[in-house]
């Protein structure tokens, strides 16, 4: 049998470089068309104000279910069984903190950004500053991991390898191609498009992903007669380590035998990553903007309503998408491709075409597949260039440099400016990060959000005492302690595999770490808490009736923002 | 909206009418209804789905031989453990949004109604 890239280098690839033209082409329209009706501030930070629920929680799903997510879970479950399935459920549990505490009170007391909220009733400038910082930095380290995978991604989905070229492009060149195609048409989607454009992108992406991912689904059950059970067992045969594939503790948490420091290390590390999971969500600056492209609460809670549906059957489906790889496609094949198993999903549909209908079908089942992994990378990162243009053109251009003076053409305009910058940074620092190992970028953002973002809204909507001090020690306290935990940890230094290969960040042979976590939510949750908490103790500042101002606007939606009327 | 409007609000939102009303408002029984209503439900709420959740995840890394022992057909404790957590989640997605439909949706637009009246 040939092999995965030998077989993509023939017919499909060049139905997969069609799908991705047509699909670019599809996208680009769109943006077209939403340039038209982009034009004050509330059109482009927020399009408007008016997707209903449902096109928003399409395009909540689309923001959340990135590349990583979709093609990351099913290579992890292909390759460590059970535990991918753990990190879904991370992902999908921690949309109850963002419906029940966080989208209906933020969507009433802000505006467009993040910062809306948490500056309310503080002082104005240093509170936007520390919330930008913290916006841009959770953004910036998501959009680093996603542009980078999405290089090695493009080069992989086109089959090519190592020495060899398509186009008259080695892997190297198509994978610097691949990071600067993405960051140009992210730059385009959000510079022409704003909200508008990038949000009508992201629900076609999550239509195309559900669709996609639907039908591999079936096909795949369809194989073993809709047994559920005879599918995993098959799968557990396949990957070599028997009943275990199908219990936690092959990539999680791991059991060192012999070794009982390194195995409680491990369950920590668990209980660390799992935390910041369920708490960060709800505080991801590119996923919060979100609530406020709706009318008003009613319709943000429908949103998130629509959003679990569409994420949690999406990672249902992973489950078997991941377990079909493994039994299907299997290990060696996998890895051969791509250690990591990012491959597993493209591959599995190959494998399951091939099966229905020859060689054929398996290089349109791969190019429609690749073609969905695609638009997921695009839309991704579209999302997280908006939050981080936002931010820079309203709370820190306008809120903290013009003090609130700027028009709305000139904020608009600095949006714009800021999502090309923020475009060319991205590309530019993906290509220099292109050959390190980034990956741990996503779960490091999910610490921030967790430890700096999340507890200071919360106890800016809840707790009266609750001030400038605090908000400052909190945002910058969880921050600092989130990154430089991580800085200290084997994920940066000091780890080594038994070939004495780094397995971190540096190259062996440098080793500053001291922290043994990979996932600093463990730590870094409960110190930003306890940072916002002694902060704003020590601050006499207090402001009762701001405070309740922000409360009943928060609950009742009294003064909140209005969908614009074009 | 005109797009020359400065955006002073932004930053600085609007004080007066409405303000001074909001201020009124926290103090009115009605208002302390619709908080203790809905805190009342999403705090219990929050804290039994987040104890479930770490549950699952303390058991996932430290009852290992539980989590691996098949209890519905081939199906073991783990994935059925995994599955109750998806089940959980709509579940209470749901219960919310019919809690919130009824109990929180008519109070909070009769005090927004009644606090801008005349305001904008």
């Amino acid at each position: 049998m040939m092999t995965f890239a030998q077989e993509a280098s023939s017919s499909g690839r060049l139905i997969t470089v069609i799908l991705f033209t047509v699909m670019i082409a599809a996208t680009l329209g769109i943006t077209v068309w939403a340039s038209r009706y982009t034009r004050t501030a509330a059109d482009f930070h927020s399009g408007g104000r008016e997707f209903t629920g449902m096109q928003n929680g399409f395009a909540i799903g689309s923001d959340y279910m990135s590349a990583a997510s979709f093609l990351g879970i099913a290579g992890i479950i292909s390759l460590s069984g059970y535990d991918g399935f753990l990190y879904s459920i991370g992902f999908l549990v921690a949309w109850l903190v963002a419906l029940l505490l966080v989208a209906e009170l933020l969507r009433n007391s802000g505006r467009f950004t993040m910062a809306d909220v948490l500056s309310y009733r503080m002082r104005q400038r240093p509170v936007r500053t520390a919330a930008s910082v913290s916006t841009l930095t959770v953004s910036i380290f998501y959009l680093l991991a996603q542009m980078v995978g999405a290089g090695a991604l493009i080069a992989l989905l086109l089959g090519i390898r190592p020495g060899e070229t398509y186009l008259g492009m080695s892997a190297d060149t198509a994978k610097i191609m691949g990071i600067i195609i993405v960051g140009i048409l992210m730059i385009v989607y959000v510079t022409f498009g704003g909200m508008k454009g990038t949000t009508w992108v992201q629900i076609v992406k999550a239509v195309m992903l559900m669709g996609g991912a639907a039908l591999l689904t079936v096909l795949v059950l369809a194989i073993y007669g809709f047994d559920l059970a005879e599918l995993m067992n098959d799968a557990a045969d396949a990957s070599g380590v028997g009943a275990a594939f199908l219990e936690p503790g092959q990539r999680y948490g791991v059991d060192v035998a012999g070794d009982a420091w390194q195995t409680m290390i491990n369950k920590l590390d668990l209980i660390s990553l799992g935390l910041a999971l369920v708490l960060g969500t709800a505080g991801l600056p590119h996923i919060l903007i979100r609530f406020y492209t709706v009318p008003d609460a009613k319709t943000a809670r429908k949103s998130v309503n629509w959003g679990i549906g569409l994420i949690g059957s999406f990672y249902l489906m992973t489950l078997v998408l991941g377990f079909g790889a493994a039994a299907l496609v299997g290990k060696d094949a996998i890895t051969a491709q791509n250690a990591a198993g990012n491959t597993a999903a493209p591959q599995l549909a190959e494998e399951v075409g091939i099966h229905f209908g020859g060689e054929f079908l398996g290089a349109v089942m791969l190019a429609l597949i690749a073609a969905v992994a695609f638009a997921a990378i695009l839309s991704t990162v579209a999302g997280l260039t908006i939050a981080s243009s936002s931010s820079l053109a309203h709370d820190l251009y306008n809120s903290v440099i013009k003090r609130g003076r700027a028009t709305e053409q000139q904020e608009v305009r600095v949006a714009r400016l800021a999502a090309f910058g923020v475009g060319v940074a991205a590309i530019i620092l993906a290509i220099f990060a292109q050959n390190l190992n980034v990956a741990f970028l996503v779960a490091l953002a999910f610490a921030i959000a967790a430890s700096a973002n999340l507890p200071t809204i919360l106890l800016s909507l809840f707790w009266k005492r609750f001030n400038t001090t605090g908000a400052l020690c909190g945002i910058y306290g969880g921050l600092i302690s989130a990154v430089g935990l991580v800085f200290f940890s084997p994920v940066v230094s000091g780890k080594v595999d038994a070939e004495g290969n780094s397995l971190s960040l540096f190259p062996a042979g440098v080793d500053f770490s001291w922290f043994p976590l990979s996932n600093p939510g463990l730590v870094s949750i409960p110190l930003g808490l306890l940072c916002a908490v002694v902060g704003t103790l020590l601050s006499k500042e207090r402001d009762d009736a701001r405070f309740a101002e922000l409360q009943v606007r928060a609950l009742t939606g009294a003064g909140a923002e209005k969908a614009v009327v074009h | 909206m005109s797009s020359s409007h400065a955006l002073h609000e932004a930053t600085d939102p609007p004080r007066g009418e409405l303000q001074a009303r909001s201020v009124t408002m926290h103090d009115d029984p009605r208002f302390k209804e619709l908080r203790s209503r809905l805190l009342r439900f999403v705090v219990p709420m929050s804290i039994a789905f987040f104890a479930w959740y770490l549950l699952y995840v303390v058991m996932s890394a430290y009852a290992r031989g539980l989590m691996g022992t098949d209890i519905i057909g081939s199906f073991n404790f783990a994935l059925v453990f995994g599955v109750l957590q998806f089940v959980s989640t709509f579940g209470i997605a749901f219960w919310y949004a019919r809690f919130a439909n009824r109990r929180i949706d008519p109070l909070a637009d009769e005090l927004r109604e009644e606090l801008e009246e005349g305001v904008r």
